[in-house]
């Protein structure tokens, strides 16, 4: 479960970032959070895998307060989640292949293990073909898929993703879509920062909305 | 099912000291195959930069050698009233020869002095008449270790020497040792001088290069720390890379350097005048290589590190 209690995040004095959210997401939900540039999304997020520590309240993730992990203990934390960063964050140099290793190779997993379950996320992605393309040879959405594949290579419990469906078309924002839900129905906890509103609409889930930092609506939609 | 029974528990590689370091060197060299343009800058700048050292140390040594080997000229004359008898004279120079400091003895009689003498003014014999062996004393000759050439080393020795029996009057060359000793302290200053400037240009620029390939691929860095890895697991590579290329750059700056080397011995000949055998020239000798080879490794692992701090925010 992932609760934030009175949540304020400011990156400089007087400009909040985020002020006084709460929230509650249970374990296996599928949430959207919605609002405009600026509005408090990735801040969030960042909360969350503790790229950032709140300035106020507490951030917790099954009882855990991110704000008393000590330093070692942070590497831990995110092995336990997903993300998707907005600008992908795949490394030019390394092929697709080892993009996503990455993941399991801090895990400590074995080359084997590791070319066999990269292989098999691959090819649910629709990217087998593409294992030793680096990333620059490939159109927006296979580049997309690939951050998606290293995000749940591990099986992630919590499974985050910045704007990713931003820069695709319809056809490739589908795609992306199905694969969240996929992950969700394996027991993933799935948040999902949008202002897409087709596809916020098209899913039926929850959605948190949030507007100058502050929570303005949380609206309950199963599909 | 839960997920904890879906998921396939993988064989964990890289337990123990080993297993890392054998991952983190594979990680670390297909870093260096990945980004090998950056990797050849870097090397090449070590490389550079530890060439003018070396070639800086390599004239040094030279230079303090030729000037240490004009120190032999450093002797001390000790005379005898009388000549001393053959079992006398191997005495004395037993006494002489147990004084610290002391390299080698040659007895001069009286009548060898008086050879010298005579074959030094050779053709101007008439300045020579009425002289015999018994107006010029008897000596020993001493050189010194290259140790006790100091002009206080040189003072204490002469005052000991002062003390043996039979030994009446003792010279050497004081203001020679004296001017030698302070050209010797001024070239080992400059020496340091130059040497310590030399070494932090060396290495600003090693380290400047290091941060500024780590600053290029930071996001790497990064992403590593986002996706779960330790502090560990996201330095070590890069530090090895590190070792790596200072290891290269120095074992390459070695080869320009002997490279150089023999290039001036072959062309010094024609070109200055100058015969390398007669001047004694020597290339570096191991142990200074092997400075010159940590020097490298620390430097390439230094940089990183320090580079490392300012990128690594975990």
């Amino acid at each position: 479960m992932i609760q934030l209690h009175n949540v304020s995040m400011s990156y400089q004095a007087e400009i909040p970032a985020l002020t006084d959210v709460n929230l509650k997401i249970p374990k296996g939900d599928f949430v959207f959070l919605t609002g405009q540039s600026g509005a408090g999304k990735s801040t969030l997020l960042k909360l969350l895998y503790a790229d950032l520590i709140p300035t106020r309240g507490q951030v917790l993730i099954d009882g855990v307060n991110l704000g008393r992990l000590k330093r070692s203990q942070i590497p831990l934390l995110r092995r336990s989640i997903g993300v998707v960063f907005q600008d992908y964050k795949l490394l030019p140099q390394r092929t697709v292949l080892e993009n996503v290793a990455i993941t399991l190779e801090v895990l400590g997993w074995g080359k084997r293990d590791i070319g066999k379950k990269v292989f098999h996320i691959l090819k649910q992605m629709g990217l087998e073909d593409k294992l030793n393309s680096t990333p620059l040879r490939l159109s927006g959405g296979e580049q997309q898929r690939v951050a998606l594949a290293r995000a749940l290579v591990n099986d992630p419990k919590i499974l985050i993703a910045d704007e990713p469906t931003g820069n695709l078309d319809e056809e490739n924002k589908e795609q992306i879509l199905s694969i969240f839900k996929e992950a969700n129905i394996r027991g993933t906890t799935v948040l999902v920062a949008t202002h897409d509103r087709r596809v916020i609409e098209n899913s039926h889930r929850r959605v948190i909305h949030l507007e100058k930092g502050r929570v303005r609506e949380v609206t309950d939609v199963q599909g | 099912m839960s997920r904890a029974n879906k998921t396939v528990r993988p064989k964990f590689a890289r337990e123990g000291f080993f297993g890392r370091l054998s991952y983190f060197s594979a990680r670390a060299l297909a870093n260096l195959r990945q980004n090998v343009f950056v990797s050849i800058v870097t090397v090449g700048t070590i490389s550079l930069a530890l060439l003018i050292a070396a070639l800086f140390l390599l004239v040094y040594v030279n230079l303090e050698g030729m000037a240490l080997g004009w120190s032999d000229k450093v002797q001390v004359t000790a005379y005898f009233d009388r000549e001393p008898s053959p079992l006398a004279v191997s005495a004395l120079k037993g006494q002489v020869k147990a004084l610290p400091g002391t390299a080698k003895v040659v007895f001069v009689s009286q009548a060898d002095a008086e050879k010298r003498l005579r074959s030094r003014l050779k053709g101007q014999e008439s300045l020579l008449e009425g002289i015999t062996p018994e107006v010029l004393p008897a000596s020993l000759e001493i050189s010194l270790d290259r140790s006790h050439r100091e002009s206080a080393q040189v003072a204490s020795y002469v005052s000991a020497l002062r003390r043996i029996q039979g030994i009446t009057e003792v010279q050497y060359g004081e203001e020679w040792v004296q001017r030698f000793n302070s050209f010797m302290n001024l070239f080992r200053l400059m020496g340091a001088l130059l040497g310590s400037f030399l070494a932090l240009t060396v290495l600003f620029i090693v380290s400047n290069t290091i941060k500024l390939t780590i600053y290029a691929r930071r996001e790497e860095l990064e992403l590593l720390g986002l996706v779960g890895a330790t502090r560990l697991f996201i330095k070590a590579p890069f530090l090895i890379e590190g070792v790596l290329q200072g290891a290269l750059g120095a074992v390459l700056s070695l080869l320009a350097l002997f490279a150089c080397y023999y290039a001036f011995l072959e062309n010094a000949g024609s070109f200055l005048g100058v015969n390398p055998a007669a001047a004694g020239l020597c290339f570096l000798p191991l142990p200074h290589l092997a400075a010159i080879l940590g020097g490298g490794v620390l430097l390439g692992f230094i940089g990183s590190l320090t580079s490392l701090r300012r990128f690594v925010h975990l």
